[in-house]
């Protein structure tokens, strides 16, 4: 937990003054929005929380509800 | 505006597809369990149905000097459809980066540090990645030569190496598997690693001069095409019908090296050339992936999405699949299907637009 978060201070403290003083808002927004998800996804795995897969989605889509895929072996 | 400064040759864009090809070598252990000793006929057609599709991203490529994958979608499909069909493509990259990172990591803990915990090889190796991708296109593909002749040399001498081992009656009989198995492992070779390739639509872009584009590419691909067909005629030659069984059948055949019991335990260097190898495919698609959203978000510089993605993709590693069994068992059915419209058919279809609206030309009257 602690080394999750300063591996995410770093992270702040590394990108976030630069993009700042070049005046780069869309970068720091666009920034902003990846780091929370990437951060909420690694508290997540750090507290044990299920993280939902998308491939077991796109699989239970693709093979249970549009039925493709190939015969079982 | 360019997000990215750097430029490439197209020779070492040929080195840039013969590596990237080449870091598959293990992946088609997912083959393995399905077209058994025949595996080495699905890799070659593999390659020669990929071949027709290839030579469309280069085409398109060459049609599109300077712009990547996102550009040409907004171009060719417009605005609106363009993001959503670039959104997809981004969703790809995300998954196809993570299963290879968790194939680093599978690797690891299978055969040569199993006492180490799984998300800290997964983060040192996708944060070794974040590092080569903020150096740029043109420092990988400077390098690119390096990763060719290493994986050429991996794989003739292992192959070398196991001679006294193989027995080619492995082979026969010819023609045994039945033809939907076939078929499922053309499928899964020429999506993976050939469909992959359509990553290079993004780099492409980067080309000094597209001349000799087509030649080149084509020549980086089948290099790659014949390494992995030389690592699965190794695989069956040694293992025969047993190599369905083990979970990595190429890095099995690696460990019954024993040249007069002096010259054994190869599988840790050969391990590492492997790892070298998946770093350098991780490392471009890591750099499609940065480029890409950039891209769609309009950003002037991919450097600011390269750790968040990288945090991202050490987490989505981790937790996409159960065990190696679930990866294989989604990678031989969903993984591959999702991914047809990626590969065979919105880079055809872009082409042919292109062609009825006479689009580059058409832009380029505009600008004008």
């Amino acid at each position: 937990m602690i080394f999750l978060l300063l591996i995410y201070a770093l992270i702040i403290i590394i990108i976030v003054p630069g993009l700042i003083k070049r005046n780069e808002w869309r970068e720091l927004a666009v920034f902003s929005i990846l780091y929370i998800i990437a951060f909420v996804l690694g508290l997540m795995y750090v507290l044990d929380i299920p993280i939902p897969s998308p491939m077991h989605g796109l699989q239970r889509l693709i093979v249970d509800v549009l039925g493709i895929k190939y015969p079982m072996q | 505006m360019s997000i990215e400064k750097g430029k490439i040759s197209s020779l070492q864009l040929l080195f840039l597809i013969a590596g990237f090809v080449q870091g598959s070598g293990l992946l088609i252990d997912f083959t393995v369990g399905i077209t058994e000793h025949q595996t080495w006929m699905v890799v070659l057609a593999g390659l020669a149905v990929t071949t027709p599709f290839f030579l469309s991203y280069v085409v398109l490529a060459k049609r599109f000097p300077g712009m990547n994958l996102v550009q040409i979608n907004d171009m060719v499909y417009g605005r609106v459809l363009g993001k959503v069909i670039s959104i997809y493509y981004i969703f790809f990259f995300l998954m196809t980066l993570s299963f290879n990172i968790r194939d680093v990591g599978e690797l690891y803990i299978t055969f040569l540090m199993p006492d180490t915990p799984f998300i800290f090889l997964l983060a040192v190796f996708t944060a070794t990645c974040a590092y080569a991708v903020a150096k740029g296109i043109e420092v990988l593909a400077r390098v690119s030569h390096l990763f060719v002749f290493t994986s050429i040399f991996a794989i003739i001498s292992t192959f070398i190496l196991l001679i006294d081992q193989m027995d080619f009656s492995n082979f026969l009989p010819f023609f045994e598997v039945p033809f939907m198995r076939i078929f499922q492992g053309i499928h899964i070779v020429s999506v993976i690693p050939f469909g992959e390739t359509i990553i290079f639509l993004v780099i492409m872009g980067y080309l000094n001069n597209t001349g000799h584009a087509v030649k080149n590419t084509f020549i980086g691909l089948l290099i790659g095409g014949l390494s992995l067909f030389i690592i699965s005629v190794t695989d069956t030659a040694v293992l025969g019908r047993t190599q369905t069984i083990w979970t990595s059948p190429s890095f099995q055949s690696i460990r019954l090296i024993d040249i007069g019991t002096v010259l054994t335990r190869m599988d840790f260097l050969i391990g590492i050339a492997q790892t070298v190898l998946i770093f350098f495919k991780c490392s471009l698609f890591f750099y499609t992936l940065a480029v890409s959203v950039s891209q769609l978000f309009g950003l002037k510089s991919y450097l600011p999405v390269i750790l968040p993605l990288a945090g991202i993709e050490v987490i989505v590693a981790a937790t996409v699949f159960q065990s190696p069994v679930d990866h294989a068992m989604i990678t031989q059915n969903t993984g591959i299907i999702y991914s047809v419209p990626l590969i065979y058919i919105f880079p055809p279809l872009s082409l042919m637009i292109a062609k009825i609206r006479d689009l580059p030309k058409v832009e380029r009257s505009k600008g004008t």
